[in-house]
């Protein structure tokens, strides 16, 4: 009997053996396959989708779905996670960067608009852009909003400077900024401008703290300088028109709308909305090297991270152009969603 | 001024066809021929037709609830009643508009039509592909790429003045 209980088990444990050997393969196969891969995520403002793009390729590779009215995103510095902020639904919604699927929706004080992201991940902003306008604060471990910081009017952009130690939301109602201690969770110092407040670019000091930030403004085309130590404004930029070309007639109140540094910091790139291009200009003299056409109603941009690539989302042509730096020309064209605002660079945990 | 207007028409003027003006810029007329349409014989001058609330309530209403794949629904962008915002917000809970939402919905679209020309109505132009005649940019996107869309044509027949009898 017990030799054959010892012969019938033998398939038995060759099996559980296989079985064993086979999970440790699929495990290793699956750590090697959802290594970070770079990617560029691209919201679709009036779609339903987020477009994944593989800057490798500039083609679509991954698609999320169910979104509508998708606003903004961010991405968990693990790459394990993105947050889009879904204007139907008044939610952030989380997403599984792995399987690209929403698992969570989390509830808004507001109607959201972009997002951003504290350094070690812990923390979402999002601008909600009802009055009297809030960031909303989501705690990403409990996947709840935790608090909403008041500030001057409804919000629009959030962003986190590059030293991580203060969040900044601009107010297109209010015609102002905010900047908010990332640490305490409250507001700081404010600023009013002649105009609402857009897209903000940050450059920093040798010691990673915020230098200057290069602010766009409604009904203008070009950006507003700031000292951010001094906390005021000290020039205006304004972008190149174009002789002979007649400007776009429905630019929703921002001709220049989608501003950037290059990760080297050794340029700064604007959108221009009456004119389909994005300008270049060196840092920190800010001197124009050129402008380079896009498609229509360029709207946001981000970077490749070795600076060598802009990816502009072109909301009037559902494009994302590429724009090779060097070259200060349109590479490629990659067709996207319903109108393309919000990007960003991420490392993304994908199979 | 006629060989100006063909160097404009040819793209002479505009070697870079991306630093042209938009189509919504140059004329509508030449707009509605790229289109495929042809302009239409003078008609006799009479009174516009009378936009009818049944039609709009039972053809036109659904329209703005209606989800088109990939793309975002009407009521998403045009909901809360101001500015733009056109449209009624629904109770909680309801999947329509009541009778007197539907009453409020019908006063605001109406002022985005031009009663008897679907070519001239905001309503129609406006979320409807540039290449089909539509504007240069909705930021509420493209919802129809061309003016044989069946929601276009509904649209259309109701701006005619066309009833549910």
């Amino acid at each position: 009997m017990r030799q054959n209980d010892r012969t019938a088990r033998r398939p038995a444990v060759a099996l559980a053996l296989a079985a064993s050997l086979a999970a440790l393969l699929a495990a290793a196969g699956a750590r090697a396959a959802d290594a970070p891969k770079l990617r560029i995520v691209q919201t679709n403002s009036a779609g339903d989708n987020v477009s994944i793009i593989d800057p490798a390729t500039n083609t679509v590779v991954g698609e999320i779905k169910d979104i509508e009215v998708n606003h903004g995103a961010a991405a968990a510095p693990d790459g394990s996670r993105l947050y889009i902020s879904n204007e139907a639904e008044h939610t952030l919604d989380i997403v599984e960067a792995r399987t690209l699927r929403v698992v969570r929706r989390v509830p808004l004080s507001g109607r959201p608009n972009n997002v951003s992201i504290s350094h070690d991940g812990r923390r979402v902003y999002v601008a909600i852009a009802q009055a009297p306008g809030a960031v909303d604060v989501i705690d990403t471990a409990s996947e709840t909003r935790v608090k909403s910081i008041p500030i001057d009017g409804a919000g629009h952009n959030t962003y986190v400077t590059p030293d991580g130690r203060f969040v900044v939301a601009g107010s297109v109602a209010g015609k102002s900024l905010t900047v908010i201690d990332q640490k305490t969770e409250e507001p700081v110092w404010s600023m009013r401008f002649d105009a609402g407040v857009r897209p903000i670019a940050f450059e920093r000091n040798a010691d990673g703290s915020t230098r200057r930030m290069f602010v766009q403004l409604s009904d203008f085309h070009g950006f507003a300088v700031v000292d951010f130590a001094a906390r005021k404004e000290v020039a205006r930029v304004t972008l190149p028109d174009v002789p002979g070309a007649a400007r776009s007639l429905n630019v929703q109140g921002s001709p220049s709308h989608g501003i950037g540094i290059a990760p080297d910091g050794r340029t700064l790139w604007a959108t221009s909305k009456w004119y389909h291009f994005v300008a270049a200009y060196s840092m920190p003299d800010l001197k124009l090297l050129g402008i380079v056409p896009v498609g229509h109603h360029p709207d946001w941009l981000t970077f490749s991270p070795d600076s060598r690539r802009v990816y502009v989302a072109c909301a009037g042509s559902n494009v994302v152009s590429v724009v090779d730096v060097a070259g200060l020309k349109e590479v490629a064209k990659i067709p996207v969603g319903q109108v393309p605002k919000r990007n960003i660079t991420a490392m993304l945990l994908q199979p | 001024m006629p060989v100006l207007a063909i160097l404009l028409v040819c793209g002479v003027l505009w070697p870079d066809p991306r630093m042209r003006p938009p189509h919504s810029a140059r004329d509508a007329p030449g707009r509605a021929r790229a289109a495929g349409l042809q302009a239409a014989r003078p008609a006799a001058p009479g009174p516009p037709p009378v936009l009818d609330y049944d039609f709009f309530k039972q053809r036109v209403q659904p329209i703005f609830l209606a989800k088109r794949p990939g793309r975002a629904r009407c009521y998403v962008c045009h909901r809360g009643g101001g500015g733009t915002n056109y449209l009624q917000l629904l109770s909680p809970g309801a999947s329509t508009w009541d009778e007197e939402q539907s009453r409020r919905n019908f006063e605001a679209v109406r002022r985005l039509v031009v009663p008897g020309s679907p070519e001239k109505s905001r309503l129609l132009l406006h979320p409807l592909a540039e290449e089909a005649g539509g504007d240069e940019f909705h930021g509420g996107g493209r919802q129809w790429t061309s003016r044989d869309d069946a929601e276009w044509q509904t649209l259309a027949a109701w701006v005619r003045g066309e009833t549910l009898k």
